[in-house]
């Protein structure tokens, strides 16, 4: 490259200059100094203290930290990976958990029952304010623990609970406990895979309840690899393997976590070869990855649905005709290839693939495009003449958003403006107060791989992310039932007259499904992703 | 002399407290829902909602929460951010970068600008006025939002002079590039402001003065006219401070730098009102010591000015 | 943008007492300007622009299709397309007017804003000087993010385009700078000979501060605005990237730009259209600004 080394010198003299004038730098940190361990770029955590990261960057940390109870198998089906076993009474209300003997926590302390009896207690009790609390919801107990705040917003402020202890979990023996929950759910193992079950050693808690000052910054796990110093906060966390781990043992030897701030950036670091795996490469970069990666540049499947909602309580969208057309006016094909560049696939169904009792395109002829037809339906049920799309600025949707109103103006020869707002937040705070805000975009990545994990927050009448405010009890019933069928399977048969429902009523527009967009340097072979956006970390390795 | 400096000194503290109450009241303004911002799309549970309000005091008035707060400050405390960290630590960590970011764009930018504004201004209208008029120009008309990641494309990924991105410990190669483009945030400025103070300069009785007694033309420039000329830039310098600082929420986002400007765009983004307002009171500071050293320039520079 | 300038020092016809009035010299001087002439026109071609844009184009900005996406110039599309496959050129057009309105009222704002609190701080020094550089101080204080996003989206109804937001946002957050410049020439002109000279000759402090120091101070703050307005034209897209920017289906360079950069990689046209019609427009209303003020500097004749 001309010119490349005058240039170079310059800069380095200038800043040799600078050294001198007493404008002293720090050292930059040689993380690739032993050859079997990669750099995985991240957003900072929000939290490392498991009932507390709900975030992909904290969740994506823990893993490799703690040992989870179950995974899943390429079916989507829980495996046992640190219980021994997880077995349902008859009804499906009380749950044994029996753990693997012989694990240990990263400072020698044996795991037992306890520990995971006292970080689930921690995470479930309302004044801690764990954003994961409400994965324990189902166990009995939980309501005792999170008194309602009598009223609201109000100035009066809700009881201080009576227990700090969920009554449904019971210490058996060391290596056994039961779990009572409050209904029956024959899918409840399924659940207990997110990282919120992990355990707590007895070192987290300076009192019973109480995690000790400092902890969260050295924490101590299960797993395969345990922490090296601290969790130095918006630069690294460093992970280094556990000698003689009980369980599978990696392929590496350590992980730099390194924090991003901005996708973008870390693309950057991925080319130049300071980063081994990009976990999420934004759209932006997409058009040149395959040039700059070749086939380093990857795409699998996880759980991400993208649709938008429709303000059914307003007049002009109560007719499902109207919503049919406006779905059939986009040309989700063309949004996915152009916007997308092929990383995001067409969604012609109300739950993801990724999930059992997925059928694929249920939704039919509604969600493809045929704008003549949509025309003709719209101008018969008088669709209305504007129609705007609200979407959160800080979320990266402003160019579909834009794209699918451009559709729609062609298709149905209205008017669609896309409407930003600063945050997510704001969005939803105008979509539950009602305010004429038209369609929202809206999305949603799962807890755990069930249908009913799709169903029920985005369409059921109080799910917590039905912001839309479509209701139907028909849907609320068979949700229920399904819930509480004896078998998973039985439970499948429900859930899927539920989504019929949707495939009549439209109350929102499938769009597409997301995929993980990775990629990774020339140091490192065998990296998959999975459905919960996680690398598999026993899987990957160097090339030596 | 003496007097003056305390009695701006007296001056700074209230600057200060007012300073402070203006970006609380703005981060209270600007509060929709800080509890959601801490749980992504996912909807925050309500028990989980009620349980933050009262740890962070946000069902509380403005003024109670101000009072809150001040308490605090006063005592030493800076009050954990929302997500849980010591703000005092939060704070350690983020200025030494920053400062350095800060003080190598202000050194590049007074650099470039001084001596370009003043060969501009020797020779106006001529070949290198007009070109230093649109360089100038072409750098106004990109946003910092577009030309620190061009800079980087550019620059790093694929010329690889200098470093994508850095990190907490960056060394002064690594800031390089991030203080560059800080730097053209205010060269613009600096550079025009220069050129019309030599140009004004150039112009005034004491230079013909000067020349009229025989004083070699690179003297009178170089020792007279610039002393003069200075004293626009000198102020512009201390308000650069602050378009610096707004320029570097970009740049150390762009450059992944774990700066002050990255922390202050976090804060806002999840309505952290301790975390900024304790960010932006150590900024308060600094700006008012800058700008009572301008001031304080102003009586060097220009012995016709004084202060009593 | 030399508005104030202008304004004042017309008022005084005869300040040095020549039988030619100032306004009238610097006439006689402007016409024989190549550079006034150039910049005139350029800037009565960008008038033009933002409000007949239609003479300039018979296409709809707001008709895009993705099949065009990033395609080259054709026939009608002479700039090509962006990445929506809007019409670069079409927009470019229409982005004019949101563009010159946000960024020569919030200009006139600042200096408007910026001229009072300088001048008074500066002539007045004490406490005036103390009171006035004090709130400047607070204003300086605050982070431009922030008061971005806490004024332009508190100030932006649903409805409208957010053009009134915006300018006032930027006019609120971008005096200071005016006003420390302003104050600091006002204080370096005060102690010169002449002004000393009209005090004991006994003018009034209204004449002074209008005739003798307002004039010879304005050459940095005028400076000053005119990179302001192209700062501002800039800081738009700065806004709309914070998403308190304009809403709607509004269209400006700031839009343009900030939407084109992501892509720059893969087509740079989208990118470089609106930016060269942004320096051109700056580099106008620049070239504009110090043609008039070397006309009406006394100093110059």
């Amino acid at each position: 490259m001309p010119g490349k080394r005058p240039w170079k010198m310059a800069a380095g003299a200038a800043a040799i200059s600078l050294l001198v004038a007493g404008c002293g730098g720090g050292d930059s940190d040689d993380a690739s100094a032993n050859s079997n361990t990669i750099v995985i770029g991240i957003a900072e955590p929000e939290h490392l203290l498991p009932t507390n990261a709900t975030d992909d960057s904290g969740s994506q940390v823990l893993s490799s930290l703690f040992y989870p109870l179950v995974n899943f198998n390429s079916q989507q089906e829980p495996v046992e990976v640190a219980a021994e076993s997880i077995t349902p009474d008859k009804a499906n209300r009380v749950w044994t958990i029996k753990l693997k003997p012989g694990f240990t926590f990263h400072n020698g302390e044996p795991v037992t029952a306890q520990n995971y009896i006292d970080a689930w207690n921690y995470g479930a009790y309302g004044p801690n304010a764990q954003t994961g609390g409400y994965f324990f919801e189902r166990i009995d107990g939980y309501a005792e623990m999170n008194p309602l705040d009598p009223d609201k917003d109000g100035p009066q402020k809700p009881p201080t609970p009576k227990t700090n202890e969920l009554s449904g979990l019971e210490k058996v023996n060391d290596l056994t406990f039961t779990v009572k929950l409050s209904a029956p759910f024959s899918s409840f193992e399924s659940v207990l895979a997110y990282s919120v079950f992990h355990p707590l050693p007895k070192a987290a808690f300076s009192a019973p309840g109480v995690i000790a000052e400092g902890f969260e910054d050295q924490i101590i796990g299960n797993g395969p690899f345990k922490l090296k110093g601290k969790w130095e906060h918006d630069n690294e966390v460093v992970v280094e393997k556990v000698s003689d781990f009980k369980g599978q043992v990696p392929k590496i030897d350590g992980i730099t976590w390194k924090i991003y701030q901005d996708e973008q950036t870390q693309y950057a670091d991925l080319v130049s070869g300071n980063v081994d795996v990009q976990m999420n490469i934004p759209i932006e970069a997409l058009s040149k990855a395959s040039a700059d990666l070749g086939t380093r540049f990857q795409m699998s499947e996880n759980s991400g649905f993208d649709f938008i909602g429709f303000p059914t309580y307003e007049s002009e969208f109560s007719k499902p005709e109207v919503r049919k057309a406006i779905s059939m006016a986009i040309n989700r094909e063309e949004i996915s290839d152009q916007i997308f560049l092929g990383s995001r696939i067409p969604a012609k169904s109300f739950v993801s693939p990724v999930v059992r009792g997925y059928r694929e395109n249920i939704c039919g002829e509604a969600c493809e495009y045929n704008p003549v037809e949509a025309k003709r339906l719209y101008d018969k049920n008088g669709g209305p003449e504007e129609i705007k799309i609200t979407y959160n600025v800080d979320g990266g949707h402003k160019a579909w958003v834009d794209a699918t109103c451009n559709q729609i103006k062609a298709s149905l020869g209205v008017n669609c403006t896309g409407s930003p707002e600063p945050k997510f937040s704001v969005l939803q705070q105008k979509a539950r107060a009602h305010e004429p805000i038209g369609l929202i975009r809206l999305g949603w990545i799962m807890d755990y791989p069930l249908m009913e994990n799709y169903l029920g927050p985005l369409y059921s009448t109080n799910g917590s992310s039905n912001h839309y405010g479509w209701s139907n009890s028909n849907f609320d019933r068979l949700l229920k039932q399904g819930a509480q069928a004896p078998t998973p399977e039985a439970a499948i048969k429900k859930w899927q007259q539920a989504e019929d429902i949707l495939v009549q009523e439209m109350p929102v527009i499938p769009l597409r499904f997301m995929q993980n967009v990775y990629g990774y340097s020339e140091k490192v072979q065998n990296v998959e992703m999975d459905l919960f956006k996680k690398v598999d970390l026993y899987e990957i390795e160097t090339i030596a | 002399m003496f007097r003056y400096i305390v009695r701006r000194l007296l001056q700074m503290i209230l600057t200060f407290f007012g300073a402070t109450f203006v970006v609380f009241a703005l981060m209270f303004a600007n509060q929709d829902d800080p509890i959601q911002a801490l749980v992504g799309e996912k909807t925050a549970s309500d028990s989980l909602r009620a349980a933050l309000t009262e740890r962070y005091h946000l069902d509380e008035g403005f003024l109670t929460q101000y009072w809150y707060y001040m308490k605090g400050l006063l005592t030493g405390d800076l009050g954990k951010s929302l997500t849980g960290r010591d703000i005092s630590e939060m704070l350690a960590d983020a200025w030494p970068v920053t400062i350095r970011l800060a003080i190598l764009a202000i050194l590049i930018a007074a650099a470039i600008a001084v001596t370009t504004g003043v060969y501009a201004g020797i020779r106006r209208g001529g070949l290198f006025d007009n070109g230093t008029l649109l360089m100038t120009l072409l750098l106004l008309a990109m946003p910092i939002v577009v030309l620190a990641p061009l800079a980087q494309l550019v620059f790093a990924m694929e010329l690889r002079w200098f470093p994508a991105t850095t990190t907490k410990n960056a060394t002064l190669y690594e800031l390089l590039l991030p203080a560059l483009v800080l730097a053209t945030t205010v060269i613009a400025t600096q550079l025009r402001v220069t050129r019309t103070s030599v140009v004004e300069n150039l112009r005034a009785d004491y230079v013909r003065t000067a020349r009229a007694k025989g004083l070699a033309p690179r003297r009178v420039t170089w020792v007279h006219v610039l002393r003069n000329s200075l004293i626009p830039v000198v102020t512009l310098i201390g308000v650069d401070l602050g378009v610096l600082m707004s320029g570097a929420i970009v740049t150390e986002e762009v450059f992944n730098i774990p700066g002050v400007g990255f922390n202050l765009a976090r804060g806002i983004r999840t309505e952290d009102g301790p975390l900024v307002v304790g960010f932006v009171s150590v900024l308060v500071i600094i700006f008012l010591i800058v700008n009572l050293a301008v001031d304080l320039l102003y009586a060097a520079l220009d012995p016709r000015i004084r202060y009593e | 943008m030399s508005d104030p300038n202008l304004i004042t020092v017309a008022e005084a016809p005869d300040v040095s007492g020549r039988s030619r009035s100032l306004a009238g010299d610097a006439w006689a001087d402007l016409r024989r300007n190549k550079i006034f002439w150039v910049s005139a026109v350029l800037v009565v071609v960008i008038l033009l622009m933002a409000f007949l844009p239609s003479l300039f184009t018979s296409a709809d900005p707001g008709a895009c299709a993705l099949s065009n996406k990033h395609k080259g110039p054709t026939g009608s599309a002479i700039f090509g397309y962006d990445f929506q496959g809007c019409d670069v050129f079409a927009r470019t057009i229409y982005g004019t007017r949101a563009s010159i309105e946000v960024g020569v009222l919030s200009t006139l704002m600042a200096g408007v804003l910026g001229l009072v609190f300088g001048l008074s701080a500066g002539y007045f020094g004490g406490t005036t000087d103390a009171v006035l550089s004090r709130l400047t101080d607070i204003m300086l204080g605050v982070p431009f993010l922030l008061g971005a996003v806490v004024f332009s989206g508190r100030l932006s109804g649903s409805e409208d385009d957010g053009v009134w937001a915006v300018t006032l946002t930027l006019g609120v957050l971008t005096w200071t700078s005016a006003a420390r410049v302003m104050r600091s020439s006002v204080i370096a002109v005060k102690s010169q000979d002449y002004v000393a000279a009209g005090r004991m000759l006994g003018a009034s402090p209204g004449r002074l501060m209008f005739r003798h120091i307002l004039p010879n101070s304005m050459a940095s703050f005028i400076v000053v605005l005119t990179i302001l307005l192209g700062t501002n034209i800039a800081a738009e897209a700065t806004l709309s990237y914070l998403g308190v920017g304009l809403k709607g289906d509004a269209v400006s360079w700031g839009l343009q730009i900030a939407e084109a950069q992501d892509y720059a990689r893969i087509a740079a046209h989208p990118l470089i259209w609106p930016s060269i019609f942004l320096a051109a427009t700056v580099l106008a209303f620049i070239m504009l600004g110090d043609a008039i003020r070397d006309a009406f500097d006394p100093k110059l004749r």
